[in-house]
C-alpha cells in the first residue's frame, strides 16, 4: 500500500438500507441462540449489539486509555445493580398490576381487600437498604473522581485546549515558559496571574494547531482547557470523559491513549450556531512518530519561490499573494521573516482563526467536519474508523495530489454554505465571492505546500 | 394550625342586602357570563381549568417543535431545518415544555383540586389567583411572539452565559425568553404565596396536617419550592436583562465576569424546578393508586415525609448539572454523594406505591394505567439518574442523549403520565362526565409505546456518544438506526398524546347528545372529600364546611366495621354527598383588575426590548391596575348561588350556622 492510498472506509457509508441490515443482523444473532427466540431477547440483543458495534467512533463503552478505562470499570458493576433494580421494580409493578386486576364485571363494593395502612419495619428497611447500597457505591465513585484529577508532576508535555466558535485550537508550550505572557511578553508561571481577555494573555511563541490534538501514546498528557468565546466542552469518549472549556477560567484534564490511532470527539456544551459542526479528534502517535511530528511542526513554512523577471508566477506563489491579501487578516502562516504584529488579534469575536502553518499535516478541516483527503464527492468527513488512520497524514509526508480539492475550494469561496456561520457578527469565516476560480486554484496549491 | 371547628371558612354573609349597589369605575363585574365571565373570574376551579387549557395549547406548540426536531434528526446530514432554525426550535421546545406546559398543568391541578381537597370555597387570595394565571399566560404568549418578531431564543432552555450575551446572540430571541419568563415567573411566585396560605389557613375543620391528602402535601412542598426557586431565576434574568439591554457586565468575561455565576444561579433554580414539576404528579398518583387498589396508601407518613425530604434535599444537589464545569473534585464529590442519596426518598415513594397495589383489588382503568405507567417509567428515569449522579460516569454522559432520555423518562414518562392520569380521574369533577375508557386505553397504550420507542433509544444514542442540541450528525458516527427509530416513535407519541384532547371532545359530545346524564358525585368510589360534592363541582364547592375526622375522610364515612370487625359499605357516595345548593355562601366577586394589571407587564417588557417609550403606557396601565385593584369595592353583592333553597340542608354534615 502506498502512502497515497485512498482511505477505504468511505465505502462503508451507511444509508437507510443499512438500517435494515443492522436490524436484521441483530435479530439473526438473537435467533441464533436456540431456545430463546422471544422478541424480548431479540430486543435486548439488538441493544447490546448496537452498543458494542465497532463502527461507533464515539462509543463510551470502548475505553482506549486508562482514564476512560477507570470510568468503565466503575460503571460495569453499577450497570448490573441498575439492571437488577430495574427488573425487580418495573417487573414487580407490572406483575402486581396483572395479579391484582379485578375485571369490571367482578367488581363488588363489599369485597374489599385487606386494608393494610403500612408497615414501619418495612419502611425503615427499604429506606436504609438503598441508602447503604448507595453509600457503598459512593466509595469507588469518590475515589475515581479524585483519581481523574491526578496530574503529572512535574509536567512533561502539556497542551492547552482552547474552544473557539466552532473549532478547537491546541497550543504546545514549546519554549517552556507557560502558556501565557504578561504585558511585557514575559512568561507567566501562575495561571492565576493572567489578565483576561485570553487573546492578549496568550504567549504568541507557542505552537498553535487546530482541530486535531496530537499526542504520543502511553503517556498521560495533561490538558489546560479554556475558551476564547463561549463555553464549549472537550470530549474524546474513548479516552476520557468531558470537561468544559469556560472563558475566563482554566480547567485541567488528562488524556492518555494506549495505542496509536484516531479518537474522535464532539463539542458537548451547546456553543451557538454551529455547535453540531464543532468536532475534533485526538491523534495518538507512537513516541517516535510523535517526535517526528513535533519536529516538523516546529519548522516555519517556506515561502514559495517568487517568479524571476519575465517568468510566469507559479500557482503557489500567486496563492501566497492572495493569501496575504485575503486570508492573512485572520489566519497566520508562520514563515521566515514573519513577526506577529504587536498584540495581533484577528478581527473576530473569538479573536482567532486556525493557524495554517502546517495545514497539510492535518487530516480534517473546518472544525473537523471535512476530510482533507476524502474521496467522498460530498466532502463529508467519513474516515471515522480506526482503519482510516494513516500516520503519513500527520508527518508532512502526504502528497498534495491527495488533497480534497473540491471541498477545499467550496470552503474557501463560501464557507457559510458548508457550515452555518455568523460572519456578519465576526463569528466564523465569511464567504469570499470575489475570489475567481484561478484564485482558488492558486490558494489550494499554496495550502498544499504547508506540510 | 388552629382551625376552630364550626367556624365558617368564607366571610360571614347572608345578611339582607340593603347596601347601595357600589357602581362606578371601580365596580366589579356582576353576573358576568360567557367570555366576560372567564376573563374576570376569580373562581379557583375556572382558573385551574384555564391553566389546563393554556397548557394544552402550549403543549401543541411544544409538541410540534419536538416533531420538527425529530424530523431533522431522522436521517444524518439532514437539511430540513437550518442550524439557526434548529437551535431556536430545540430552545423553544424545552422552554415551552418546562415553563408553559408542565408547570402550568401542575398549577391547574393545584388550583382546581387543592381547595376542594382541603374543603375550602376558594383560595386565600382569589384576585391574586386570577392575576397569577393572566400574568403567566401573557408572559407565555409574549415569549411565543418571538416567532414573529425576529425569531425564537437560540440559547437552549438553560441559556448559559456568555452565549446568552448580545455578542453571541444578537437577535432578540433571548430577550423574549428572558423577559417573557421573568413575567411568567411573577405569576408563579404570587401563585405560590397564595396556595401556601390556602393550605396553611383554609383547611376544613379537623383536617390536621397528617390528615391532608398526599396531593395537598405535594402541592404544599411544590409551592414552597417555587417560592424559593423562582426568585433565584428572577435574579439571574434581571442580571441578564441589564447585560443585554443596558450594557452591564455581570456575565461579560472580558470585564472579569465568571460565566459559572449564571450556571449556579440557573441550577439553584433549575434543580428544585425539576422536583416541583414531578411532585404534583407524585401527589396525583398517590390519590389514584389507593382509589383503584381499594386500599389506603401504604405508609402515608413515609409518603409525606419522603416528599418533604425530596423538597429539602432538592436544594443541595444543583451542582450535579455542573460536574464537568470545572468545580474541582471536592465540590464534585460532595454533590455526587448528595445526589445519590436523593434517590432514597424517591425510592421510598416508588416502593410504597407498589406496596399499595400489593394485595389490592385493582381496577385497571385509564387513570390507573397511567399511574402505573408513571411508577414504572419514572423508575427507569430514576435509575439512569443514579448513573449520572456518579460523577465520573456523568463525565461520559452529561450533555449527551442519555441525559435527554433520562429527563424525558422523568418529566414525560413521569410527570406528564401522572397529569394525564389526573385528567382522567378528576375530569368528571371538573366537567360532569367521564372521559371515554375505550379511547382512553388507546391513549394509554399509544403513549406507552410511542414514548418508549422515542426515548428508550436515546439511552443508547447517548452512550454511543451523541451529544445533545445537535442540529445534525454524520453518517459514519453509527447513530442512524436509533435516531430513525426515535423519530418514528415520536410521531406515534404525538398522535397518542393528542388522543387526550380527542377523547375530551368526543366524550363531551356523547354526553351532551345523551342529555347530560349526571355522573354522580362519586363516580370512582373516591377517598377524599372532593368526592362528597356534586359533579361538576358547584360554584361554591361545599354547601357547608366539611368536618374531617380522618385521613381519607370520605371513604371512612362510606365504609365502617360491622360487629364482626369486617369492613362493610354503610353508605354510597351519592347518599352522603352534599346536594350542592348552598345558601348564604359568600363567594369572592369577579374582578376586572387582575387581567388589567397582568396586561401591563408584557407592554413594559416590549418597551424594555424595543423602545423605552413603550414602558410609559405600560407603566401607566400598571399604576391604573394597582389603583383599580385597591379601590375596588371590598364588599359587594354576592354572586348568585345555584339554588336558594336552604331547607334540605338540615342534618347534612356539620352546619356553620
Amino acid at each position: 500500500m502506498t502512502k497515497f492510498a485512498r482511505p477505504t472506509v468511505w465505502r462503508r457509508r451507511r444509508g437507510p438500507a443499512t438500517l435494515v441490515q443492522d436490524m436484521n443482523a441483530s435479530l439473526t444473532a438473537a435467533r441464533g441462540r436456540r431456545g430463546v427466540p422471544s422478541a424480548a431477547f431479540a430486543l435486548v440483543a439488538l441493544l447490546t449489539l448496537s452498543a458494542c458495534a465497532e463502527d461507533k467512533p464515539l462509543n463510551t463503552f470502548e475505553p482506549r486509555g486508562p482514564q476512560a478505562q477507570m470510568i468503565d470499570n466503575l460503571m460495569t458493576r453499577i450497570w448490573v445493580i441498575m439492571a437488577i433494580v430495574f427488573v425487580l421494580v418495573v417487573g414487580g409493578g407490572i406483575a402486581l398490576a396483572i395479579k391484582g386486576r379485578v375485571k369490571a364485571e367482578d367488581f363488588d363494593y363489599e369485597d374489599l381487600p385487606y386494608q393494610r395502612h403500612g408497615n414501619d419495619k418495612l419502611e425503615i428497611g427499604w429506606t436504609i437498604a438503598p441508602a447503604v447500597l448507595l453509600a457503598i457505591i459512593c466509595i469507588p465513585t469518590v475515589a475515581t473522581i479524585w483519581k481523574l484529577e491526578e496530574r503529572n508532576e512535574p509536567q512533561e508535555l502539556d497542551v492547552m485546549v482552547i474552544g473557539r466558535q466552532w473549532w478547537w485550537e491546541y497550543r504546545y508550550d514549546v519554549d517552556g515558559d507557560g502558556f501565557f505572557q504578561d504585558a511585557n511578553g514575559d512568561g507567566v508561571v501562575d495561571d492565576k496571574d493572567i489578565e483576561w481577555p485570553l487573546e492578549l494573555a496568550l504567549d504568541n511563541d507557542d505552537l498553535s494547531i487546530a482541530n486535531e490534538l496530537v499526542i504520543p501514546t502511553g503517556e498521560q498528557i495533561d490538558l489546560v482547557i479554556t475558551s476564547g468565546d463561549v463555553i464549549h466542552s472537550f470530549w474524546i469518549p474513548r479516552l476520557n470523559g468531558k470537561r468544559d472549556a469556560v472563558p475566563g477560567r482554566i480547567h485541567t484534564w488528562s488524556l492518555e491513549a494506549d495505542e496509536p490511532g484516531k479518537y474522535n470527539g464532539w463539542c458537548t456544551e451547546y456553543c451557538g450556531l454551529s455547535h453540531a459542526r464543532m468536532r475534533m479528534s485526538t491523534i495518538a502517535l507512537s513516541p517516535a512518530d510523535f517526535e517526528t511530528w513535533y519536529a516538523n511542526q516546529m519548522l516555519q513554512a517556506e515561502l514559495p519561490e517568487a517568479p524571476a523577471e519575465g517568468e510566469v508566477a507559479s500557482p503557489e506563489w500567486a496563492g501566497r499573494q492572495t493569501f496575504e491579501q485575503v486570508c492573512a487578516s485572520c489566519h497566520v502562516v508562520d514563515t521566515p521573516g514573519f513577526e506577529y504584529a504587536e498584540n495581533f488579534v484577528a478581527p473576530l469575536t473569538a479573536k482567532a482563526a486556525p493557524n495554517l502553518t502546517h495545514f497539510a499535516t492535518r487530516s480534517v478541516m473546518a472544525g473537523a467536519i471535512f476530510s482533507q483527503y476524502s474521496e467522498d464527492p460530498t466532502g463529508r468527513l467519513i474516515d471515522a474508523d480506526d482503519d482510516s488512520f494513516d500516520v503519513s497524514n500527520y508527518l508532512g509526508l502526504a502528497d498534495e495530489g491527495r488533497f480534497n480539492d473540491a471541498q477545499l475550494r467550496r470552503w474557501i469561496s463560501d464557507a457559510p454554505s458548508q457550515k452555518a456561520m455568523a460572519a456578519e457578527d465576526q463569528r466564523g469565516m465569511p464567504a469570499f465571492p470575489q475570489l475567481t476560480d484561478e484564485d482558488l486554484t492558486n490558494l489550494v496549491a499554496y495550502l498544499a505546500t504547508l506540510d | 394550625m388552629a382551625i376552630i371547628e364550626g367556624e365558617p371558612l368564607a366571610l360571614p354573609s347572608g345578611t339582607p342586602d340593603d347596601r347601595p349597589n357600589p357602581l362606578g369605575v371601580f365596580a366589579r363585574p356582576h353576573n358576568a357570563t360567557g367570555f366576560k365571565d372567564w376573563l374576570t373570574t376569580v373562581d379557583h376551579k375556572k382558573i385551574g381549568i384555564m391553566y389546563g387549557a393554556a397548557a394544552m395549547f402550549f403543549l401543541i406548540l411544544g409538541g410540534v417543535s419536538a416533531l420538527l426536531i425529530r424530523i431533522q434528526l431522522a436521517t444524518p446530514n439532514n437539511t430540513f431545518l437550518s442550524a439557526d432554525a434548529y437551535n431556536q426550535v430545540f430552545t423553544m421546545h424545552g422552554t415551552i415544555m418546562v415553563f408553559l406546559v408542565v408547570m402550568p398543568i401542575g398549577a391547574a391541578f393545584a388550583n382546581f383540586l387543592m381547595p376542594l381537597q382541603v374543603g375550602a370555597r376558594d383560595v386565600a387570595f382569589p384576585r391574586i389567583n386570577a392575576f397569577s394565571f393572566w400574568v403567566f399566560l401573557f408572559g407565555g404568549l409574549m415569549l411565543n411572539t418571538s416567532w414573529f418578531l425576529g425569531g425564537g431564543a437560540d440559547g437552549g432552555w438553560f441559556n448559559y452565559a456568555p452565549n446568552n450575551g448580545i455578542a453571541y446572540s444578537p437577535s432578540s430571541g433571548i430577550d423574549f425568553w428572558n423577559i417573557g419568563l421573568l413575567i411568567a415567573g411573577i405569576g408563579s411566585l404570587t401563585g405560590a404565596i397564595n396556595l401556601i396560605t390556602t393550605v396553611l389557613n383554609m383547611r376544613a375543620p379537623g383536617m390536621s396536617f397528617m390528615k391532608m391528602p398526599v396531593f395537598v402535601w405535594m402541592t404544599l412542598v411544590t409551592q414552597f419550592l417555587l417560592l424559593f426557586a423562582i426568585p433565584v431565576l428572577t435574579v439571574a434574568q434581571v442580571l441578564l436583562m441589564l447585560d443585554r439591554q443596558f450594557d452591564s457586565n455581570f456575565f461579560n468575561v472580558e470585564q472579569g465576569a465568571d460565566p459559572l455565576l449564571w450556571q449556579h444561579l440557573f441550577w439553584i433554580f433549575g434543580h428544585p424546578e425539576v422536583y416541583l414539576m414531578i411532585l404534583p404528579a407524585f401527589g396525583i398518583v398517590s390519590e389514584i393508586i389507593p382509589t383503584f387498589s381499594r386500599k389506603p396508601i401504604f405508609g402515608y407518613p413515609f409518603m409525606v415525609f419522603s416528599g418533604v425530604a425530596i423538597g429539602f434535599m432538592g436544594w443541595g444537589v444543583w451542582a450535579h448539572h455542573m460536574f464537568v464545569s470545572g468545580l474541582g473534585p471536592l465540590s464534585v464529590s460532595a454533590f455526587s454523594v448528595a445526589t445519590m442519596f436523593i434517590a432514597v426518598p424517591t425510592g421510598v415513594k416508588i416502593l410504597n406505591w407498589l406496596a399499595t397495589m400489593w394485595g389490592g383489588k385493582l381496577t385497571l382503568n385509564t387513570a390507573m394505567l397511567f399511574s402505573i405507567g408513571l411508577v414504572t417509567q419514572f423508575t427507569i428515569g430514576g435509575l439512569s439518574g443514579v448513573s449520572h449522579a456518579i460523577a465520573p460516569s456523568d463525565t461520559q454522559q452529561t450533555d449527551t442523549y442519555y441525559i435527554v432520555a433520562h429527563f424525558h423518562y422523568v418529566l414525560f414518562g413521569g410527570a406528564l403520565f401522572g397529569f394525564v392520569a389526573g385528567m382522567y380521574f378528576w375530569w368528571p369533577k371538573a366537567f360532569g362526565y367521564k372521559l371515554g375508557e375505550k379511547l382512553g386505553k388507546w391513549n394509554f397504550w399509544g403513549m406507552v409505546i410511542g414514548f418508549n420507542l422515542t426515548f428508550g433509544p436515546m439511552h443508547i444514542l447517548g452512550l454511543q456518544g451523541m451529544p445533545r442540541r445537535m442540529q445534525t450528525y454524520d453518517d459514519a458516527m453509527g447513530l442512524n438506526l436509533w435516531n430513525f427509530v426515535a423519530s418514528v416513535g415520536s410521531f406515534i407519541l404525538g398522535v397518542a398524546t393528542l388522543l387526550v384532547l380527542v377523547n375530551a371532545y368526543l366524550s363531551s359530545r356523547k354526553w351532551k347528545a345523551a342529555g347530560r346524564p349526571d355522573v354522580g358525585p362519586d363516580p370512582w368510589d373516591g377517598r377524599t372529600i372532593e368526592w362528597s360534592i356534586q359533579s361538576p363541582a358547584p360554584n361554591h364547592n361545599f354547601d357547608v364546611d366539611p368536618v374531617v375526622t380522618s385521613l381519607d375522610d370520605f371513604w371512612h364515612r362510606k365504609y365502617a366495621e360491622d360487629e364482626s370487625g369486617k369492613i362493610r359499605r354503610v353508605a354510597t357516595g351519592a347518599q352522603l354527598a352534599q346536594p350542592g345548593n348552598g345558601e348564604g355562601v359568600h363567594l369572592p366577586a369577579s374582578s376586572y383588575w387582575p387581567i388589567v394589571l397582568a396586561a401591563s407587564f408584557p407592554i413594559i417588557g416590549y418597551g424594555i426590548m424595543f423602545t423605552l417609550w413603550l414602558t410609559i403606557p405600560g407603566g401607566l396601565l400598571l399604576v391604573l391596575g394597582l389603583y383599580g385593584w385597591s379601590l375596588e369595592p371590598a364588599d359587594d353583592l354576592d354572586l348568585p348561588h345555584d339554588h336558594d333553597d336552604h331547607a334540605d340542608l338540615a342534618g347534612v354534615g356539620a352546619s356553620h350556622d
